[in-house]
């Protein structure tokens, strides 16, 4: 089983649905129920109690997890200087501390089996430096430190860890920004197009199997930076 | 399970999971410049007595708050690891 966060939207949602369409048994934990693909269980992943009950849950129930996936997250386009401290702490929490707490309490149903896959969501504004996105930045930067010290850790348990940076991508999420400020982040890609949840949920697809068995520790970039 | 089972259970753990090479004993540091298990045999070992937790009907939650402040850390010692997994079950019965 593979469980999936934030998949009630956004690039979560594709992910879920894409692996669900590949025949894989998927577990999507999001904060509402509303319009979640496959078995789904209501879980804010910013609170460490909320995601404790989920994995004792699992356990319980002798789940076995090959895979998760963390794409839980909320973005917020602001300056630094005009942001207030309550969103700060928000991004931090959901982003970052989601993150963590997701790592730490589904790894160990995974290290049972020395076995599995983990994939966290950065941004391509963390190599970048997108004005306007400091602080969102500053949460996915932690999650990509984090992301290479905890590979590091589950090493010894062939678990692998690995960030997936997108840039703009065409999803719901994008409804708020104007074409100009996507056509500006783009530009700056490598390749400068507009890529699809398709090309992340491709990602996912390749970091959860075998064929990535090589990469630990690593970000990738959708789009390149 | 009295504390004396639970130190044992402990010690058994200690000794299975290190393939016997470990010989535990009550003062065994788990953690510190003077720990005989790694990073990774303290997390099977961990996994080890929440599964034995779970079949005597307890939840061992070693990452608990209450627990790490009680004794600054649980994973001191074997004794101080063997205190806290039967102060858990006696809590919980």
């Amino acid at each position: 089983m593979i469980i999936v966060t934030g998949a009630s939207r956004g690039l979560g949602r594709s992910v879920a649905e894409r692996l669900i369409s590949s025949g894989r048994e998927v577990l999507s934990l999001s904060r509402t129920s509303e319009g979640v693909p496959g078995d789904s269980v209501t879980c804010d992943v910013s609170d460490y109690e909320a995601v404790k009950a989920v994995a004792q849950s699992l356990r319980k129930e002798k789940r076995e997890i090959e895979g998760l996936v963390n794409a839980a997250g909320i973005a917020s386009m602001n300056l630094a200087v005009t942001t207030p401290p309550s969103m700060t702490q928000k991004l931090i929490q959901t982003n970052l501390a989601g993150t963590i707490h997701c790592c730490q309490l589904f790894a160990p149903l995974m290290i049972r089996k020395k076995a599995g896959s983990i994939i966290n969501f950065s941004t391509i504004a963390v190599t970048l430096g997108l004005k306007g996105e400091s602080i969102y930045a500053a949460s996915k930067a932690g999650v990509e430190g984090f992301s290479r010290a905890f590979a590091r850790e589950m090493a010894d348990f062939d678990i692998r860890v690995n960030c997936i940076a997108p840039g703009p991508i065409k999803t719901d999420l994008l409804k708020g920004v104007s074409d100009e400020q996507i056509d500006a982040i783009v530009a700056q890609q490598i390749l400068p197009k507009l890529f699809l949840p398709d090309d992340v949920a491709d990602l996912c697809e390749f970091l959860l199997g075998p064929q990535s068995q090589s990469l630990s520790g690593q970000v990738l970039k959708v789009g390149g930076a | 399970m009295n504390a004396e089972d639970a130190k044992k259970r402990v010690m058994a753990s200690i000794t299975e999971i290190t393939d016997g090479e470990v010989e535990p004993t009550e003062e065994m540091n788990l953690i510190g410049k003077n720990a005989r298990l790694d990073s990774m045999k303290l997390v099977e070992l961990c996994l080890s007595l929440e599964d034995q937790a779970g079949d005597l009907g307890f939840e061992f939650d070693w990452t608990s708050e209450a627990a790490m402040s009680r004794s600054r850390s649980l994973f001191r010692t074997v004794s101080s690891l063997a205190e806290e997994f039967h102060a858990q079950a006696e809590a919980q019965a």
